[in-house]
């Protein structure tokens, strides 16, 4: 039953004789054309379940006893002030790539590249420390600007390609991320590396250079994220070109028809995403580490597509869904050092993730019908 | 004499649109049985079933008076009944051969892909042979004309066995010649002792070629005769039905003004079969009158259009001037949007509205960027709400609970009923209308026909194109007709309805 | 740069090849059915891990590989249940289906205890007679998987161009609707594809820690399956082309370390990001020449959905 639920298109053909009736059923695949807002959350939360179920067995396996999994993720995270500081500290960049995400998927543009603008972010940032641009009170805005900036070109490239020439953004994007790897660690181990140590990172940042604490160990990093969430709400849900982007993400046939500026807006939403992956970069390099280090971005890439994903390219949603992944990322760690789970079960956690809710999108777009002649001879 | 193909009774519906609600069809052996229609009539939808492609909700099939069931177009197949459908199912980069071998059955002994091969090549040589043409079974498929891929399917068919041959709407895309060739090759094919179905609208074929001939109209069999015992008129009239008892034709109040839109010499490149979509449109229209385009589709209505409003596709040479604003052709479709041109396409979700957006915003777009929805930092949504909502309730829009619902989920007439909403809430100096009524009631039609000239009576141009004969003489102060990419002929009200309806008939 | 050292570089390159050449094989055989493969680079870690914890188990390099092929297979099952019965956004299921696989690679590499634990790998046989000749007999002493490398090849390739069951498969990628109503059942003909593709994608990766570096580390493949899906591109889609590309960037690694070995002063890290960038120019010359748009697969990364219309 469920085979032939599952893939009509082989259903077994019928013997051409007498119609027969209960056993011989065909179904037919049909696209749904909407689906109650109820249903869709029921069906997403059903998802998500259905993923933690699988990340709890998978971790049980792995050796944490069940019952601590609830004591870590949820009480330990959210009730420890210290862990919770961690957490707010961890979702700043998190909001930030994670907003990136939405706003390019919004434009159907796969930025996959926001590590590589994270990482150009953080080298923008720390050259302006390096060089020693600008005056003191100057310098951190300056830094903030040259991030943004090379975020923002770093992103340049793959959309002129996909918009001018056709050029798939995914390969274009990825491949900019390795370049930009590479390029991170030949300046961390060349020419910016500090000599003070044999470590691969940047000299350490002035005081002024880095982003003030607000009291009570919170640091600045999760305002800064806070504003450019609401930002970026503002630009999707209140001006005038969150309109035309929904049209562009809806159908940019209908767009183009009704004289929305495809080009414009996709350009636009595309260079914003690189410039807040290059706050993220910032926000990490200026705000937790506090120099240029080699491995900061790790993790971020498949995050912010995570978020956007989960959040249905909602800002709002977006930070929601920032702040629990930012959790995920803290009590990841702390199952490392208790359980000695290693890190990259955060990852396959992330994944299961979006398996299960890119899996039960299927029962929100489509619906089956049974068909078949009512009437036998 | 036994029916080789019969249907009794079947009902057929898409996603809650009833297209078949109660047809009949019975083709025997040794004939050339018509299926005629207008677009939308249910030919398609039920030849379509009888090929297993898709199943009746209610209703029975019969082959050689035997009841049947498919669950797929192989059980069809088996049954010896083969359909060439209107888009070919051929896989283009493949040579003829590879094609037919797909379709082919399993050879009996073993043979080798190149002894396959082969043997259909020989096979296709001969069937085609003892049809009067010629194929090269090693050519690929993209090299050959239309004319010759829908041979290649007909081949395809033949030589998976079939004696009940099903054509959609074959000569829709064939020249005259190629036509006639065409239905003279099945009629010897059922001179042979085959059951051949030819769906279609053209009066002309029918006939000429066919021996019965079954009409549909609205989803149900309307009559089933001889062509022979009627004459064009008498099938128009089956076909067509009686003129609805709504609006006769309404001249203008005043007379039609200045020339409001001008088009020359419009053209689209030549395929490489010599073919053009547009040949030549030569087009002009007034300020306060409703120029009715007739025709078929498919001879480049689309495109006339999409020409118009500045939509991608191929580039055409020509000039299509608006009143006080020069060519057209240099501006891009977002600079159109602000000069007045009111569209009303066709493909409703396709072109017009944004299915997962809602009822509001798609209202909304059409004039935000004059700036009455705000600034661009803010949209003011409250005065987009009370805007929709008034423009609901002027134009009558069903089914809005709110107008943050999607658009979606309206209905085909009060779909139309909102991108008119949205158009004439512009007070535009030109109208674009393809196929405004398709899919509507009769109640809707009249609404929207209502609408389009009040908008010519406030003076605007408007262009109708409709395949919908009655629609343009019910509304087209002048009717041209639109065939082969070009427009065959004018004729002023009150128009001859037999005229127009050959001149379509003579070209398309 | 004196003939020895291009000589070592030219009897090196085929082992930089390989990879991408048998990467890009697979993609080939799931794309021509119309299935986008973008999890490329996770199925290569996952058969580069199953190689090597089944060398460490068993030993035996022939046997690694072959399990290596099977485990790939196995997680592509969840791919190809996702995007075939699914209908899930291909490129969305290839990414996450990456993402999965370098997660779970490498929490059982850490778990097991594989990272590092070096291995035995294959030895290198000559190609009697040319490795006979004089100072060019070095190019034709490569290991059993290069040699093996070509007859695969040649079997894709008459496969696809000789066989009834490749043009089938080659109709479901073209024109599925076409295939349908020939009564060829679209999703089960995609679904070998995907299988058989990933065993290839997992056996590229094998390749990487059994043969090439006998060990394991997470991420080892460093985006190769990337520079794989763009190479499938590059080459039309024809088995042929892809192996010359793979030749191509085959020899443009080979050249890195025999550039740091002759002495030549390079920015290493520069040297590093070459496969990526001429990845990316070479993504940009196809979309220059557009002659590829022709030969791609007609319904390549759309679902197929028998669906009814009006």
């Amino acid at each position: 039953m469920a085979e032939a639920a599952l893939a009509p298109d082989t259903a077994r053909g019928a013997a051409p004789h007498r119609a027969q009736p209960l056993a011989r059923r065909r179904y037919a695949l049909e696209i749904r054309q909407h689906m109650a807002w109820r249903w869709q959350a029921l069906i997403l939360a059903a998802a998500l379940a259905a993923g933690f179920a699988i990340s709890a067995a998978i971790l049980v396996a792995a050796g944490v006893p069940a019952d601590e999994l609830a004591n870590e993720f949820v009480t330990q995270t959210f009730l420890d002030g210290q862990n919770f500081r961690a957490v707010l500290f961890q979702a700043a960049p998190m909001i930030l790539v994670g907003l990136a995400g939405s706003l390019a998927f919004r434009a159907r543009f796969w930025n996959l590249g926001l590590e590589g603008q994270m990482i150009w972010g953080a080298i923008g940032a720390t050259a302006v420390s390096i060089w020693q641009l600008g005056p003191e009170p100057l310098r951190l805005p300056l830094m903030f600007a040259a991030a943004i900036g090379c975020g923002l070109l770093w992103v340049l490239g793959p959309a002129w390609l996909k918009l001018r020439l056709g050029v798939n953004e995914i390969i274009s994007t990825l491949m900019l991320n390795y370049m930009a790897a590479n390029f991170l660690l030949h300046l961390v181990y060349g020419a910016w590396k500090d000599p003070k140590d044999s470590f691969p990172y940047s000299p350490q940042f002035r005081v002024f250079e880095r982003l003030p604490e607000l009291g009570a160990g919170i640091g600045s990093a999760i305002l800064l994220a806070g504003i450019v969430a609401l930002l970026a709400w503002w630009l999707v849900g209140v001006s005038r070109a969150g309109l035309y982007l929904r049209f562009v993400d809806a159908n940019p046939r209908v767009a183009h028809a009704n004289g929305v500026p495809v080009r414009r807006t996709i350009y636009g939403a595309v260079l914003l995403s690189g410039a807040m992956a290059g706050l993220a970069g910032f926000a990490v390099a200026a705000g937790q580490e506090g120099r240029l280090t080699q491995a900061f971005y790790q993790g971020y890439g498949f995050s912010g597509i995570l978020i956007a994903f989960l959040a249905r390219n909602n800002p709002l949603a977006a930070t929601v869904v920032a702040l629990l992944v930012a959790a995920l990322f803290v009590t990841g760690r702390s199952l490392q050092v208790f359980y000695q789970v290693p890190f990259s079960m955060v990852q396959l956690i992330q994944a299961i993730i979006v398996v299960c809710v890119a899996s039960s999108d299927f029962f929100i777009r489509h619906r089956l019908r049974r068909v078949g002649t009512e009437t036998a001879p | 004499m036994p029916n080789a193909l019969e249907l009794t009774g079947i009902r057929k519906s898409f996603d809650g649109f009833a297209a078949l609600t109660d047809a009949h069809f019975a083709a025997r052996w040794g004939e050339v049985h018509a299926l005629l229609g207008e677009n939308g009539a249910g030919k398609s939808s039920l030849m379509n079933i009888a090929a297993g492609l898709y199943a009746p909700e209610a209703g029975q099939l019969l082959v050689d008076d035997n009841a049947v069931r498919f669950a797929g177009p192989r059980d069809a197949a088996r049954q010896r009944i083969g359909m060439v459908h209107q888009h070919f199912k051929l896989v283009r980069p493949f040579t003829v051969a590879q094609n037919i071998l797909l379709t082919a059955p399993p050879s009996a002994e073993f043979r080798s892909h190149g002894e396959r091969l082969r043997d259909i090549a020989r096979d296709i040589r001969n069937k085609a042979s003892a049809l009067g043409f010629d194929i090269d079974p090693m050519r690929r498929v993209d090299t050959l004309s239309i004319a010759e891929q829908q041979r290649v399917e007909i081949l395809k068919v033949l030589l998976a066995g079939a004696r009940i041959l099903i054509l959609d709407e074959p000569t829709a895309v064939l020249t005259d010649q190629e036509a006639a060739r065409l239905l003279q090759t099945v009629q010897g094919l059922a001179r042979g002792g085959a059951a051949v179905v030819l769906v279609t609208h053209k009066m002309a074929d029918v006939k000429t070629y066919a021996d019965r001939v079954t009409v549909m109209r609205g989803g149900r069999t309307v009559a089933t005769l001889r062509p022979q015992d009627a004459s064009v008129a008498e099938l128009v009239k089956l076909t067509v039905g009686e003129a609805v008892a709504a609006s006769a034709f309404r001249p203008a109040p005043s007379a039609r003004g200045a020339v409001r839109l001008s088009v020359r010499g419009l053209r689209t490149p030549a395929s490489p079969e010599g073919r053009r979509v547009l040949d030549g449109v030569d087009l002009v229209l007034h300020a306060g009158e409703i120029y009715g385009l007739a025709g078929v589709g498919g001879n480049g209505q689309g495109e006339l259009a999409g020409a118009i409003l500045g939509l991608p596709g191929e580039a055409v040479e020509g000039e299509i001037r608006l009143e006080g604003q020069g060519d057209l052709k240099t501006m891009a479709a977002s600079a159109r949007r602000g000069l007045g041109i009111a569209a009303i396409p066709a493909d409703r979700y396709g072109l017009a509205l944004a299915g997962g957006l809602s009822v509001a915003e798609n209202y909304a777009i059409g004039r935000v960027h004059t700036g009455r929805y705000g600034p661009v930092w803010r949209l003011r949504r409250g005065r987009i709400q009370a805007d929709t909502q008034e423009a609901v309730r002027a134009f009558d829009v069903q089914g809005v609970r709110s107008v943050a619902q999607k658009a979606a989920l309206l209905s085909g007439g009060n779909a139309q009923k909102l991108v008119l909403a949205r158009e004439f809430g512009k007070s535009p100096a030109l109208v674009l209308a393809h196929s405004p009524s398709r899919g509507l009631d009769v109640r809707a039609s009249a609404e929207v026909h209502a609408r389009l000239r009040a908008a010519r009576d406030g003076g605007a141009a408007v262009l109708l194109i409709s395949e919908d004969l009655d629609e343009v003489l019910q509304l087209a102060d002048r009717v041209g007709v639109m065939t082969r990419g070009r427009i065959a002929g004018e004729f002023a009200q009150p128009a001859d309805r037999q005229a127009i309806g050959q001149a379509m008939v003579d070209h398309g | 740069m004196n003939g020895g050292v291009i000589l070592n570089w030219l009897a090196s390159t085929p082992d930089f090849a390989v990879p991408y050449a048998l990467a890009a094989l697979g993609l080939i055989l799931s794309e021509r059915a119309g299935v986008l493969s973008l999890g490329a680079e996770g199925l290569m870690l996952v058969g580069a891990l199953a190689g090597i914890g089944a060398q460490i188990a068993i030993g035996q390099p022939a046997v690694s590989l072959a399990l290596a092929m099977l485990a790939a297979a196995t997680v592509s099952v969840l791919f190809a249940v996702m995007v075939i019965w699914l209908r899930v956004n291909q490129v969305i299921a290839g990414l996450a289906l990456v993402f999965f696989c370098q997660g779970l690679t490498a929490l059982v590499g850490s778990l097991a205890g594989w990272t590092n634990h070096a291995t035995e790998g294959i030895g290198a046989m000559g190609l009697w007679p040319l490795s006979l000749l004089p100072g060019v007999g070095r190019l034709f002493e490569q290991n059993a998987m290069v040699w093996l490398t070509l007859p695969l090849f040649g079997a894709v390739a008459w496969f696809f161009a000789r066989t009834a069951t490749g043009l089938r498969l080659r109709a479901v990628g073209e024109n599925p609707q076409a295939a349908d109503a020939a009564g060829i059942r679209v999703p089960a003909w995609r679904f070998a594809a995907v299988l058989a593709g990933s065993a290839l994608v997992g056996l590229a990766g094998a390749y990487i820690s059994v043969v090439s570096t006998k060990l394991w580390i997470a991420g080892m493949t460093g985006g190769r399956g990337w520079i794989a899906v763009g190479l499938v591109i590059f080459a039309r889609w024809s088995p042929w082309k892809a192996l010359v590309g793979a030749l191509l960037f085959g020899c443009i690694e080979a050249l890195i370390p025999q550039l740091a070995a002759a002495g030549v002063q390079l920015p290493q890290y520069f040297v590093m990001m070459t496969p990526y960038a001429v990845t990316l120019g070479v993504m940009v010359w196809v979309a220059l020449s557009r002659r590829g748009a022709d030969e791609e697969p007609g319904a390549l990364g759309q679902a197929y959905v028998r669906e009814e219309r009006r």
